[in-house]
Formats: C-alpha cells, structure tokens, sequence
C-alpha cells in the first residue's frame, strides 16, 4: 500500500464510507503522530469485536501510533485474539496459519525488497503467544538465525484465550487455568534469551503502563529491522477473561507485574545503536541501553 | 440499558492531561476537542471497561469521569452520526445529563 493507493478517485468519493473519508483526510498516514495527540486524530484501527478493557487491544491501538510509516507497512498475524482488531486495520493484513507466520513474513519482505528497491516496506508480524512461542517455535527461531529484517511483536497474554484457556508455553509456573487445573508444571519460556542467543540486535521486553514508550518502541523496532535485522517485542497484554482480572483493574495488574516480574527490558546491539543514532541524533541519546 | 463513561467538561477543561485517551483500549472512543480543552466519549463505540474511570480517579486524581445510564444522556456524542470531523463538533448539541426523577 503507499498513499497514492490511500487516495479517493473523485468520481466514487460520494460512494465510499464516512469512516473511510475520515481517515484518508484525518487520519495518521504520512505524517508520524504522537501518544499525546491520540483522540485529535482518525485512527487507523476501526471498531472490533475485542472483550471489554483487555490489554491487547490496548497495546495494539498503541503500537498502530507508533509504526513510522503505516502506509508502507503490511501485519502478518494468525490465530489468536490480536486478530480480531489487526483484520479491521487500513493495513493490509495478512492472515497466516498457525504457526507459519515468520515465515511468511520472511518471503513477504524479500518480495518486497525485490519489487520496491527504493521505498522501505515494513513487515510486522503480531500474534499471540501460542502463535510464536509454541505453534509457531520454529519459523520465528529460524527467522531470527537467518537475519531476517522485520519486527516480530508477541502479544503475550500467557494463557490460550480464544479457545478456553489451555496453558501456552509462555504461562507462568504454577498458574492455575479452566484447562489447567492442578496448575502449570513446567517454566515460562524463556523467549528474551533465546532472542540473546540469535543475536537479535533489539530486543524488548514490556507492558502497556507507558503508553509512550510503548509506541517510541515499536518505532524504533521497525526502523532497526528496515536495516539491522530482526527485532522482538514481548509485550504483557493481559487476558482479563481466562486470569479473572475485573476490567478496571487492567492497568494496575500490569503495573503491579511490572514491577514484580515483567519489567522493561530494552536490549540494543551497538551497530542497532549507532544506526538509531544516525537518523535520529537527538532522540538516540535518550535511549537507554540496559544491556550488561 | 447499559453504562457508558461520561466526562465531566467542567472539570476535564480545567486540565490538560489527556490520560483517559492514551488508556482507552478502544481507538477513537475518548476524544479530544482542541478547541473546548476537554476530552468526551463517544457512547456508540464505549465498552464499559471502566479503565478511564480509574485512570481518572487515581492516577490524574481529576474524578472528571463517572460511569452513567446511557438513558440518563441528552444529545450524546455518536461516531456513527458526526463522524470524525473535529471542524464540526462545534455545531453539535451540548450533551446534557439528565436530572434524577426525585424519589
């Protein structure tokens, strides 16, 4: 997509939606808008069929401000909760099967490269964490060894939220779910050190807490992986349904996993670094590398 | 008969912290009206969630949004009627809360 095929051909503009006009007039393409400036602006995300206060949809509205060229960007997704407000974005949407959506996303960006050799095209790929961690294990591991260059976001919820509330590899030890009643026997996966062990260059571990960070990180994601290589976000969207969280709790839930588990881990490589530096002086220096 | 968030305008116009509309999970739900200083809520598109309420309430302390009868509103704000069109929110009627019947 780029904004020439955003654009109303005047003779069906009275045929297109109301929400569609708005968005190409009032709309974020073009133009990078802030956290501070959400509700000024048609977003690119329209209504969806997401429960009531979860997180996830939180973090993706967040994460849709802060992807640095919407209309040069394509979702790659697959089944899992994230689908439900991804598929009603103006991006195109690619819905994978389970389990095979870095790859996917692998031989979508190198078409790309091929097809458009001047216009950086930014794949995302967004999905649960059943979809990476466990079905999906080892197209994002390979991804990663192979240095592919786009940005994949986990949406971990720590639990199978669509189907019932089955253990994924990314729940918590001990955790006690309808489809896991004695209680999750083995570890969380430990996806941030398997990122390590790839030597992805930016890695990031987060909550929804900080609304800005969340799209400053997202940003910086997918301008690293136009040139470095891969990036990972692993971020804790809470499933209010399956964890029995009350909705107006949501946020203090993940303050309080924030700060007793889930804390911000930002993992930048020198050259990812360097590279940041060399296109955005300023804001780089506030970057704060917490790698040992 | 269902609850929506309300904002109160005399109190949200009197700070500029715009928290509820970077917390709302829902997109275009809580807007913001430049000209007026104040965030309102679009009734059609809120869920109910209540995060704006305790966002409000205890991390801005402004107490500026409280949860209403969607019957107890005259005039609300609905995306699916005005639209995304900040230019004309002005000619909007102002949304009232309706008094109470006194028991």
């Amino acid at each position: 997509m780029s904004m020439d095929n955003l654009k109303i051909s005047p003779a069906l503009e009275k045929y297109m939606t109301k929400e569609y006009r708005d968005l190409v007039e009032r709309g974020p393409y073009g133009k990078q808008k802030k956290v501070s400036e959400m509700g000024t602006f048609k977003e690119i995300i329209e209504e969806h069929p997401m429960c009531a206060g979860c997180a996830m949809t939180l973090f993706i509205r967040l994460t849709m401000i802060g992807l640095p060229n919407p209309e040069h960007t394509i979702l790659v997704g697959t089944a899992g909760c994230g689908r439900l407000a991804l598929s009603q974005t103006s991006i195109p949407f690619i819905y994978g099967n389970y389990g095979d959506t870095n790859a996917v996303a692998s031989g979508l960006k190198r078409g790309l490269e091929m097809r458009f050799p001047e216009q950086p095209k930014d794949v995302v790929v967004m999905a649960g964490d059943g979809g990476l961690a466990d079905i999906g294990f080892s197209t994002v591991l390979h991804s990663w060894f192979r240095k592919e260059k786009f940005t994949t976001i986990m949406l971990d919820n720590e639990v199978y939220g669509n189907t019932g509330g089955q253990e994924s590899g990314m729940t918590e030890r001990g955790a006690i779910l309808k489809m896991a009643p004695k209680g999750k026997k083995y570890e969380k996966m430990d996806m941030l050190g398997l990122a390590k062990t790839a030597n992805v260059p930016y890695i990031v571990r987060m909550t929804v807490t900080n609304p800005t960070r969340v799209a400053s990180v997202v940003r910086k994601a997918v301008l690293i992986a136009r040139e470095i290589g891969p990036t990972f976000i692993q971020a804790y969207t809470s499933c209010n349904i399956e964890y029995a969280i009350p909705t107006p709790k949501v946020i203090d839930d993940a303050k309080s996993l924030e700060a007793e588990r889930y804390g911000f881990q930002e993992f930048i490589s020198d050259e990812a670094k360097a590279f940041l530096e060399s296109i955005e002086p300023k804001k780089a220096k506030a970057t704060k590398s917490t790698e040992d | 008969m269902y609850l929506v968030a309300h904002v109160d305008t005399s109190i949200c116009s009197e700070t500029a912290c715009k928290l509820c509309t970077q917390f709302c999970p829902e997109t275009n739900t809580i807007l913001y009206d430049n000209d007026k200083k104040t965030a309102f809520v679009a009734v059609d598109r809120c869920k109910a969630c209540e995060i704006c309420v305790s966002i409000c309430d205890t991390m801005a302390k402004h107490h500026a949004i409280k949860m209403i009868m969607i019957t107890e509103l005259e005039n609300p704000f609905e995306m699916n009627k005005a639209g995304f069109n900040p230019a004309k929110w002005k000619e909007l009627p102002e949304t009232v809360v309706l008094e109470k019947v006194a028991k």
